[in-house]
């Protein structure tokens, strides 16, 4: 596009929107004649029940074969066992150690590890936020996910690192694992923790494998990236000083690609932090498990007591590996050995104090309560903004009204559609979007959801993803495209959002029940609140990045306000947008499936009662028809490359 | 070559690292456990206050009378029994009958045993809100619901009346029974408890009649007082066959189960598990503490055995 | 074409065994290469038609050239011609389609992994376009790389590397991050990295074409000053031809893969072998290039005592300035004989490029 003059501009989009007119024809064209030819021969109606399969029958066969020889078969004795062996003693060692310290001893710890790789900053942020942790009484099942979360992550970025490395070196791996890895990116936590649990059983170990396997993805991505990233020069030098294929991956290759290992570090950890809150569904115990535990008995307060920890682990590790990061390849950091040689002797000391004052536990005395009074303002807010509020009525006057008239019409329209219209939408509107070969995929992956026999609940699911992202985009791209014109008000946001995108998606079911009641219009409330940070960001960024010269022009030409941003600003941000949206039905879909929790019935409460009734082949089914949707939902939304994402 | 030296040296690792020799994940305690050189129980707590009840005053005298320390985790009831046959909890309060698992575990595999009852007797069924039963006494008889289905749509059950249901780990064959006994109603499942309470509670405030899954004892009755609607009467056996249920949920004396090898090595610990039997009435009084005046759990049941200390006392081993 | 290796040896090109000798040398990419030199028919073919019947691309196209000892060879062309695709092929940092290449009459093409990388390590060093710095590392970890990968321990490595960095004039700058260095401080810790393993052969492939002009003469008259202090040998890859006379003995002038012409600077002004060197040396100030050897005629009989002297080798320019003075004109001498005169009409001649004098060609 040319950046000179709108002219030029105005001469080009002709040109590209001719043609754009005419695939859009021609692909309406198609489509309506299928459309006929469906009718006459298809008819209407659901999935067809003979083209599907049902697998409850093996699938609760081998579930049952599971549990029996669990004890007793050699692949459960000599491997599976080992790798549950393995897990558990690393958590508890891990765990040991923490407790071993004390809590004086690991808020020390924390912050002068947090001072050595990021600065003063994060050290303050660090201590302060393990000494609040303390004081909302969660000490103990801090340090329980803290362990947990130590084994887990380094299990993570371990296996995502060796992938990564694989796929960085050689083209075929590369080929093979990148489908793999860009599927995993977008399922719903919930997914894994079937598979997991019908080998390993409640507890630790499937937690820990839960986690590593939803938080190794983007690790093994980025390693991938960025060696596969690496400077040619750089390296074309180091083989023309003669370096062996091994130095110049070690010498060369590995150190240029820091930025993205470390991002991928942060990454894992991020996804391992709050899939370990999910986990708490298949006995993670330590904070998730309080969550879930309070989450159960309305007790917001509680839930928010053991919520907070989370949110603050999450923001520490953020902040600490993302500075880090940054300060890569600047100054070359100077007595560093001298600073983890004091870090280490700081915490030693401060250790041996809590030890031989017999400081070791957190002390009682010292904790807050605030669930009593976050109780009295949730039940405040419940009182008086639930319903009766003259005009605009209550919040769960607006749930039953979404209900009502958004989320049933959706629902009951989707499954009226006889099923092949319902594929060839999703071919159509792929098509649109991406490539035959996105389309393809996602037509594939709705029909497998047919075959699993599980047509109408994966509606349901789909109508309820619908409506939450048309919120979610409305929303989304308003605040951004403002936040995108105003300096300031970016600023006030920028926090926010860092801290919505950080929290667990857990941490959202809570307000939600208190406010919208049970259904599947919470289930969409949280949807929208966990989705709108990426959105925002997205959208903004993509405006700011648009050409300050195309804006200078149209400004030249006079153009107004308005019509700068319709007819330069969004066309010209049209693959951030399209991003926007990709992003916003990926995190929409992995809340609504947890919305099972609160009502949103569907596919997320199959796989939510296949959890707690044992019924592994319901879950299991539904789990597998969640990937299908997000497989769908995700190719649908791809723009033509995909290698923006990567950015 | 070298790659196959790799390979071999991690498959050896694996085992060198956990001891070698075969490793059986059904007897791995939990990693929490038994830290800090104290003695630690792992109790399952169902998401359900009473349950919470229980665990809540279990755990306050283990830690307090007999110097253990206490992890509750919550685990829905089906996955519980895996759990606590592979001894990652060391006991379940309160079972409501799972006749398949207990075949399983505790009659075949020998790895759960049982621990005696609880003293509280349960019993599922199908509820109306008093003030709503008062006005149309009728109602209280499945055989009048149909009348009422008009009354009790909302907006997730359609075009049919609303049957709220609760968290899926519940035992409950609703969606059997409005089939069998052909009522129009559409099963609504909350997906927790938690989210159930807090639909029925908003139902009382406005005072709008509702139908419900509910079971007793339970708290909720002290702040939303509700009748029982009469289904068919229950017959031993009548639903043994989860397909062609149409009859009544029993009453189910509430039972407690052990790890098999907790119960035998748990020392003071699995001994007074053994001995803990309660009322309906004091459960419910802890319930109401935690649920309802938001009490932690802890403090609840200290409360509790401050002013019960004669019926505790029995309980500690001798 | 000039593709034999010539034997012309002006009194400025050093005379020596050759240390490159690469003979009949094809490049070729794309899906089934080897059959392009094969195949006589597909090897006479144009780019364009090449393409179509085959997929492939020929970078290199049947070049032969030797590189003599302790010359400045510079390959010359512009981008696409295939010079960065040739000094690649010398040390198999890709590897040449067919043909041969021999350094020091070993043949580089049969050399094992670990014969080729001694090769890299000790005998042909690199500075490239975009330095290839390791941006992690401080500007003397970096002049010690190809040290370090010779496996030299650390403290032997910097010491050797310091003395590097002080010979191009980055003392004080040791430990500072490539990112901190300004483009042509970048290039020197390129030039010191490669001179740190004291190769036999340093190549370059358009080390200064990154750099601002001003930078970039610096640049050019440092390494005019190295070949002058080491007498190093060197092949030199550029687009520009400035460059290219200035610091060449000889110059091979490369178009479509192949070379058009190899000769000295002098030959390529003064006798370009085709329409193409022709335009290309066009704007050259020939006054600059050319040597009286090639401007000057056969001394008259009154002419071999009287002006001014002048060596073979003085450039026009210098004997404009000889002429103009004395008036008449100036003798070329040679070991105290005279070679021949030059006067005002010869020498407009060579700046007007007329008639160039065909002895030297």
């Amino acid at each position: 596009m040319s950046t000179t003059a709108t002219p030029a501009a105005e001469a080009g989009a002709p040109l590209t929107g001719g043609v754009a007119r005419h695939r859009t024809a021609l692909i309406g064209g198609a489509a309506l004649v299928a459309l006929l030819l469906g009718t006459v021969l298809l008819g209407g109606g659901g999935w067809p029940a003979h083209f599907a399969v049902d697998l409850s029958g093996p699938m609760g066969d081998t579930s049952d074969w599971i549990t029996d020889n669990r004890d007793s078969h050699p692949l459960f004795l000599y491997f599976f066992g080992h790798i549950s062996n393995v897990v558990v003693l690393s958590v508890r060692a891990v765990y040991l150690v923490l407790l071993a310290i004390g809590w004086a001893g690991v808020t020390a710890a924390a912050g002068l590890v947090a001072g050595c790789l990021a600065g003063l900053r994060p050290a303050l942020t660090a201590v302060s936020a393990f000494a609040l942790c303390g004081l909302l009484g969660m000490w103990v099942p801090t340090m329980q996910t803290l362990a947990l979360m130590v084994v887990a992550v380094a299990a993570s970025v371990l296996l995502g690192a060796v992938l990564g490395l694989a796929a960085g070196l050689s083209g075929r791996v590369h080929r093979a694992l990148r489908p793999v890895l860009d599927t995993m990116q977008v399922l719903p936590a919930f997914a894994y923790l079937l598979p997991v649990v019908l080998v390993f059983g409640i507890g630790v170990p499937a937690a820990v494998l839960a986690t590593v396997v939803y938080a190794a993805p983007p690790m093994a991505r980025l390693t991938a990236l960025g060696l596969r990233g690496a400077d040619a020069g750089v390296m074309e030098a180091a083989a023309s000083l003669g370096a062996t294929g091994r130095q110049r991956l070690l010498t060369a290759r590995l150190p240029l690609a820091r930025k993205e290992l470390l991002l991928g570090v942060n990454q894992s950890i991020m996804m391992a932090l709050s899939m370990a809150v999910i986990a708490s569904v298949i006995g993670a115990g330590g904070l998730g498990d309080r969550v879930y535990q309070a989450l159960a008995s309305v007790d917001v307060g509680a839930a928010l007591a053991a919520g907070v920890p989370v949110v603050l682990l999450a923001v520490v590790l953020d902040r600490v590996t993302g500075a880090a990061g940054e300060r890569i390849g600047a100054a070359p950091a100077r007595g560093t050995g001298l600073g983890w040689a004091v870090a280490a002797a700081g915490t030693v000391a401060v250790a041996l104090v809590g030890r031989c004052t017999d400081r070791l536990s957190w002390p009682d005395a010292w904790t807050v309560d605030i669930a009593g009074p976050v109780n009295s303002a949730v039940d405040w807010m419940t009182a008086h903004l639930y319903s009766g509020i003259p005009v605009v009525g209550g919040t769960a006057d607006w749930a039953a009204r979404f209900t009502t008239w958004v989320l049933d019409p959706l629902r009951d329209g989707l499954q009226w559609l006889p099923w092949w219209a319902v594929l060839l939408l999703v071919g159509v509107v792929a098509q649109l979007i991406g490539s035959w070969r996105t389309a393809l995929t996602a037509v594939l992956a709705m029909a497998a959801i047919g075959v699993l026999g599980v047509w109408d609940p994966a509606l349901d699911t789909l109508s309820q993803v619908l409506a939450a992202v048309a919120v979610t985009l409305l929303a989304g791209v308003a605040i951004g495209v403002v936040a995108a014109r105003s300096p300031r008000l970016e600023r006030v946001l920028r926090p926010v959002l860092d801290v919505f995108q950080t929290m667990p998606q857990f941490v959202y079911l809570i307000p939600v029940v208190a406010l919208f009641g049970v259904g599947r219009a919470p289930a969409t409330a949280a949807a929208v609140v966990y989705a709108l940070p990426a959105v925002v960001r997205i959208t903004a960024q993509g405006m700011r990045a648009v050409d300050p010269v195309a804006m200078e022009s149209s400004r030249s030409l006079g153009a107004t306000g308005w019509q700068q941003l319709r007819q330069v600003q969004l066309p010209l941000a049209r693959p951030a947008l399209l991003l926007a949206v990709n992003q916003g039905v990926v995190l929409v879909l992995a809340v609504v499936i947890i919305g099972g929790l609160v009502g949103g019935g569907a596919l997320g409460y199959e796989v939510v009662f296949g959890l707690a009734q044992g019924d592994l082949a319901t879950g299991l089914v539904a789990g597998a028809a969640i990937v299908c949707l997000g497989l769908m939902l995700d190719r649908v939304t791809q723009p033509v490359g995909r290698e923006s994402r990567d950015a | 070559m070298r790659r196959r030296a790799i390979a071999a040296a991690a498959a050896f690792a694996l085992p060198v690292l956990t001891g070698c020799g075969a490793a059986d994940m059904t007897k791995q305690s939990s990693p929490y456990a038994d830290a800090h050189g104290a003695r630690t129980v792992t109790l399952s707590v169902q998401s359900w206050v009473g349950a919470q009840a229980n665990a809540a005053v279990a755990q306050y005298l283990l830690k307090h009378e007999l110097g253990y320390r206490v992890d509750t985790v919550q685990i829905d009831e089906v996955p519980a029994w895996d759990a606590l046959s592979q001894g990652r909890v060391d006991a379940i309060l309160e079972d409501w009958g799972h006749p398949e698992q207990e075949q399983r575990y505790v009659a075949d595999k020998k790895t759960i045993a049982p621990g005696g009852e609880l003293g509280v007797t349960g019993h599922i069924g199908w509820f109306v809100p008093k003030y709503f039963a008062d006005a149309e006494p009728d109602v209280t008889d499945w055989k009048n619901l149909d009348k009422y289905a008009g009354l009790l749509r909302t907006a997730e059950s359609g075009g049919k009346g609303q049957l709220l249901d609760g968290s899926p780990s519940y035992v409950t064959n609703d969606k059997a029974l409005v089939r069998n006994l052909d009522l129009d109603y559409q099963v609504v499942f909350s997906g927790s408890e938690a989210a159930q309470i807090t639909q029925i509670k908003q139902f009382a405030k406005e005072k709008k009649p509702f139908l419900t899954y509910w079971y007793k004892p339970q708290w909720l009755f002290e702040q939303v007082p509700m009748t029982e609607v009469k289904l068919p009467a229950y017959k031993e056996g009548c639903d043994a066959d989860p397909e062609k249920v149409a009859c009544a949920y029993p009453h189910t004396p509430l039972r407690k189960f052990l790890n098999a090898r907790f119960a035998d090595g748990g020392g003071r610990a699995a001994e007074f598990l053994k001995k803990f039997h309660w009322t309906t009435e004091a459960q419910n009084e802890v319930a109401l503490m935690i649920a309802d005046r938001k009490l932690s759990p802890e403090e609840a049941a200290e409360r509790w055995v401050r002013k019960n200390e004669s019926t505790w006392r029995a309980w500690l081993p001798d | 074409m000039n593709t034999e290796p010539p034997a012309p040896s002006g009194p400025s090109v050093p005379s020596g065994p050759p240390v490159f000798s690469v003979r009949e040398l094809w490049k070729v990419f794309g899906p089934k290469a080897d059959r392009v030199p094969a195949d006589p028919d597909l090897a006479a073919l144009g780019p364009a038609a090449l393409r179509e019947r085959t997929g492939c691309t020929a970078a290199v196209r049947d070049v032969s050239f030797d590189v003599r000892k302790g010359e400045v060879f510079v390959v010359m062309g512009l981008s696409g011609s295939g010079k960065s695709t040739l000094v690649r092929c010398l040390t198999r940092l890709i590897e040449p389609t067919s043909g041969s290449i021999a350094i020091d009459g070993e043949d580089v093409l049969s050399m094992d992994a670990s014969r080729l990388r001694q090769l890299r390590r000790h005998r042909a060093a690199m500075v490239f376009q975009h330095f290839g710095l390791l941006p992690h590392r401080s500007v003397l970890d970096n002049v010690a790389y190809g040290l370090e990968i010779q496996g030299i321990a650390r403290a032997e490595r910097r010491e050797r590397a310091a003395e590097f960095v002080t010979k191009v004039g980055l003392e004080g700058m040791e430990h500072r991050r490539p990112a901190q260095l300004s483009g042509g401080q970048q290039q020197r810790v390129g030039l010191a990295r490669a001179l740190a393993v004291d190769p036999e052969v340093l190549l370059f492939d358009e080390p200064f074409s990154a750099l601002d002009p001003l930078i970039r003469r610096d640049m050019q008259e440092e390494v005019v000053r190295l070949h002058g202090e080491e007498g190093r040998t060197m092949v030199f890859i550029t687009h520009d031809l400035g460059e290219a006379l200035k610091l060449g003995d000889r110059i091979a002038l490369m178009r479509g893969g192949r070379i058009v012409q190899l000769g000295t600077p002098e030959q390529i002004v003064g006798a370009p072998a085709d329409d193409y060197v022709r335009d290309f040396v066009r704007d050259v100030p020939r006054e600059q290039v050319m040597t009286v050897r090639s401007a000057m005629r056969p001394a008259g009989p009154a002419e071999t005592d009287s002006g001014p002297a002048l060596a073979p080798d003085a450039t026009v320019h210098e004997a404009i300035e000889a002429v103009v003075r004395s008036g008449g004109t100036a003798r070329v001498v040679e070991d105290g004989r005279c070679l021949g005169v030059v006067g005002h009409a010869d020498l407009l001649g060579v700046v007007a490029g007329l008639a160039p004098r065909t002895e030297a060609a």
